[in-house]
């Protein structure tokens, strides 16, 4: 029987739930205790011992009927002891089995955290260009620069594959192979979101936590301090602090879902998935020339479930051209009364709006309303204002206007917003500043003089007895 | 000897209908030692399973509800502070006797320090829930409720506690329970709890009963609910819960409902009698709508 439990413990893990060798134990101690009365009460105690996690639940039964129906029940006529001996020595293959998957793990690192970092042999051979030509000659400058915008965007222009998987037709035609590339979301996309939000929050409240304890240092709550040290006969061992009333960050997301933008929003979609499991007021909204709130979905169904109900446009149609001043108009007059503290805004579209009425008077009047309005384009800045792009316009009522390409710069702005919502004086997760600072620890002695904070101060000698710091802009000595 | 049938029988008689996971699930928790970490729907039955638990098996009850910032000295122990001070003022002059022998600091101070123990004993100890159920003479039952209200830190700190059914505490060192309680921590999922304390525990997830089991359990905690009004109830609680409501009737609005419906001796189920009620069921003002829509379109 060990050796059946054993496989079955593997065959879990082939699918993806991870049983510890613990657990596995647990499960054979809990057969033996019980005993083989039926396959229902068997699975009910492999599900007890060996399953943490509801979502798994589905998966074990699958995993369950498949491989036992190639079994049949043996009563076991042994004592408990000598199946858990047998039960350990079987386990010690298991040990190695669990070593080696680890080893596998490591390299193969995260499918999203890797997307879209590669660089292109291309793109590098575009950077060389641009350092070769000669600084003083600034019209070759700019031409190379205006160039290298043509021929990223001839790069990103839509691809007829491309929209091909993201059209209904062919998931449909996919489902059957159970491959749906671009639409759902794979469990190793949806762990690894997992980890990045959870991380993240990590990460915040962490800095919550140091911050509202340097905000309420030094003020006293002498009744609360009274009231605790009651039964210290007032002598005051513990002292109760001031708290600043804490506000609950609130979210509002508008989340664009057409064609052009869909590759961005899938991930956003996602990303909000995981907040709303993690207990933030998000209320959520996914447009394209009509507007949709999606809140409950998101907390209630299955994500998978979600991103197919969305694609076949049972929401808001997809097939037609989405209009941003009609989206906005309609927000206004749905839901923007009925908004609830101030909360920061997140917008998501590349502000085409396919040369309708831009209505940016609503933004206005959201503004007036938010804390903060973030928007984020999966498009480069040099393509603002070109076509049918209102990103010009609309970016001068929000505070930022910030590219997102991966799933990383989306849930560093995330973050970045939230901190700033908690509170005011958090330092920003800054990129440049990171990589600044790892940049400054390759360290080059030579030339430390003519660096940072010392460049050009050279003490000089002063014939009348006095040494004195001067400043001489060239970095040299006076003579 | 307990058999799962048993637990189901006893279970029963103390107003708890359990299902066969349930009753697997508490059989092996007494049997194994090991604490059930339950997950559900609010208002299921968690913290009911725990109470009807501790009645039928005549364990006392331990309760610790969790919240946000909870830390050991609310869940594990404290020290006396107050006690200790009042001792030290009392004993004032016999501690004078005691140290008027050494012939100078250094020996006082030594002689101090050997009696250092006697301040830090379990005298001064102040017991919190989950040191108290460790160290009951009876074998109680420990309820951890909504620990998913908690910070991480907590849940790392009662790591030791499940596994190893033991409590360090730096002064006196680590204490053992006595009997090893029966416990059961609730869970509302609204936070991920970490797969390391998953591991420790058996894990139970409680969905909506099925039919007959809610209408037993609607029959059990009020008998004067005739057969077919709890059906018809329970019909329409079932269909309600489909509606996509913010906050979908649970078997304790079930239970509210009954309680209501006896008390205006309803019996039958009419669109009138659920508009009047509606508040027992639906808790938000646009679930309100959808529910008596519901009960239009089917009771008419």
């Amino acid at each position: 029987m060990e050796r059946i439990i054993a496989g079955f413990v593997a065959a879990l893990r082939e699918s993806g739930i991870r049983v510890s060798p613990g657990e596995s134990l647990d499960a054979v101690q809990a057969l033996g205790l019980c005993g083989m009365n039926g396959r229902r009460s068997s699975r009910q105690l492999l599900r007890l011992t060996l399953v943490k996690n509801v979502n798994d639940i589905p998966t074990f039964n699958e995993v369950f009927n498949r491989y036992f129906s190639r079994f049949q029940f043996v009563d076991p006529e042994k004592n408990i002891p000598e199946i858990m001996d047998a039960a350990l020595i079987d386990m010690e293959g298991e040990f190695s089995y669990l070593n080696q998957q680890q080893g596998d793990d490591h390299d193969e690192g995260g499918p999203l955290l890797k997307f879209d970092s590669e660089i292109n042999p291309e793109d590098l051979q575009e950077l060389k260009s641009l350092t070769e030509i000669d600084p003083d000659d600034s019209d070759g400058n700019e031409i190379i620069v205006q160039m290298k915008g043509y021929r990223g965007k001839a790069k990103k222009a839509p691809r007829p594959t491309r929209r091909y998987t993201q059209n209904p037709l062919t998931i449909e035609l996919n489902k059957s192979n159970s491959i749906q590339p671009g639409i759902t979301f794979s469990a190793e996309e949806q762990a690894a979101m997992q980890d990045v939000v959870s991380r993240m929050m990590l990460r915040l409240r962490k800095d919550m936590k140091r911050m509202k304890n340097n905000q309420n240092r030094g003020k006293l709550h002498v009744i609360k301090t009274i009231q605790k040290n009651y039964r210290h006969d007032m002598v005051p061992f513990q002292v109760a602090l001031r708290r600043k009333r804490r506000e609950k960050p609130r979210l509002v997301v508008l989340c664009d879902v057409s064609y052009s933008v869909s590759h961005a929003s899938r991930f956003m979609l996602l990303l909000l998935h995981t907040l709303h499991n993690q207990m933030l007021d998000v209320r959520s909204f996914i447009y394209n020339r009509d507007i949709a709130e999606i809140t409950e979905m998101l907390a209630n169904m299955p994500v998978n479930d979600l991103m197919e109900t969305i694609d076949t446009g049972d929401i808001v149609d997809l097939d037609e051209n989405s209009s941003f001043g009609q989206v906005f108009l309609k927000f206004k007059k749905q839901y923007l009364e009925n908004l609830r503290g101030r909360p920061a805004f997140i917008i998501l579209g590349d502000a085409r709006n396919n040369y309708g009425d831009a209505n940016d008077f609503v933004l206005d009047e959201i503004r007036e309303k938010a804390r903060y309005m973030l928007w984020l384009t999966p498009e480069d800045r040099d393509s603002w204002s070109r076509g049918d792009c209102l990103m010009d316009l609309y970016g001068s009522y929000c505070d930022r206007v910030e590219v997102v390409k991966t799933v990383d710069e989306l849930s560093l702005f995330v973050e970045d917003l939230l901190r700033d919502i908690y509170a005011d004086k958090a330092e920003p997760v800054d990129r440049e500043k990171i990589l600044a600072a790892k940049a400054a620890e390759i360290y080059d002695s030579s030339d430390y003089y003519h660096r940072g904070v010392n460049a050009g101060i050279v003490p000089t000698f002063d014939p009348r007895g006095r040494s004195e710091w001067s400043f001489h802009p060239d970095g040299r000595s006076q003579g | 000897m307990i058999t799962e049938q048993g637990v189901k029988e006893f279970l029963h008689a103390g107003g708890y209908i359990a299902d066969d996971a349930i009753a697997t699930a508490v059989f092996l928790a007494l049997r194994m030692e090991k604490p059930i970490l339950i997950e559900g729907p609010p208002g299921v039955g968690k913290t009911g399973l725990a109470k009807a638990l501790s009645s039928a098996l005549d364990f006392p009850l331990v309760r610790l509800q969790c919240y946000e910032g909870i830390d050991e000295g609310k869940a594990l122990y404290d020290w006396e502070y107050g006690k200790q001070l009042l001792y030290t003022q009392l004993l004032r002059t016999q501690l004078d006797n005691y140290l008027s022998v050494s012939a100078d600091l250094r020996e006082a101070v030594e002689r101090l320090s050997a009696e250092e123990s006697l301040f830090f004993s379990k005298n001064f100890l102040v017991q919190r829930p989950i040191l108290r159920s460790f160290l009951s003479e009876k074998r109680s039952l420990l309820l951890i409720d909504e620990i998913d209200r908690s910070d991480d830190e907590f849940e790392a700190l009662l790591l030791e506690c499940l596994s190893d059914f033991q409590v360090s505490i730096p002064e006196l060192g680590v204490i053992e329970a006595k009997r090893k309680p029966l416990t059961i921590l609730t869970s509302n999922g609204t936070r991920m709890i970490s797969d390391a304390l998953r591991r420790r525990c058996l894990y139970l997830y409680i969905g909506y009963p099925e039919l007959e089991r809610e209408v037993a359990i609607v029959r059990v905690k009020f008998p004067e609910i005739c057969e077919d009004l709890a059906r018809q109830m329970v019909e329409f609680l079932r269909k309600a819960r489909e509606l996509n409501l913010r906050k979908p009737p649970s078997v304790s609005e079930a239970l509210d409902w009954a309680q209501v419906l006896s008390i205006l001796k309803a019996t039958q189920l009419t669109p009138e009698v659920v508009a009047n009620t509606v508040g027992v069921i639906a808790k938000h003002q646009t679930d309100l709508q959808k529910v008596t829509d519901l009960a239009m379109q089917e009771l008419s």
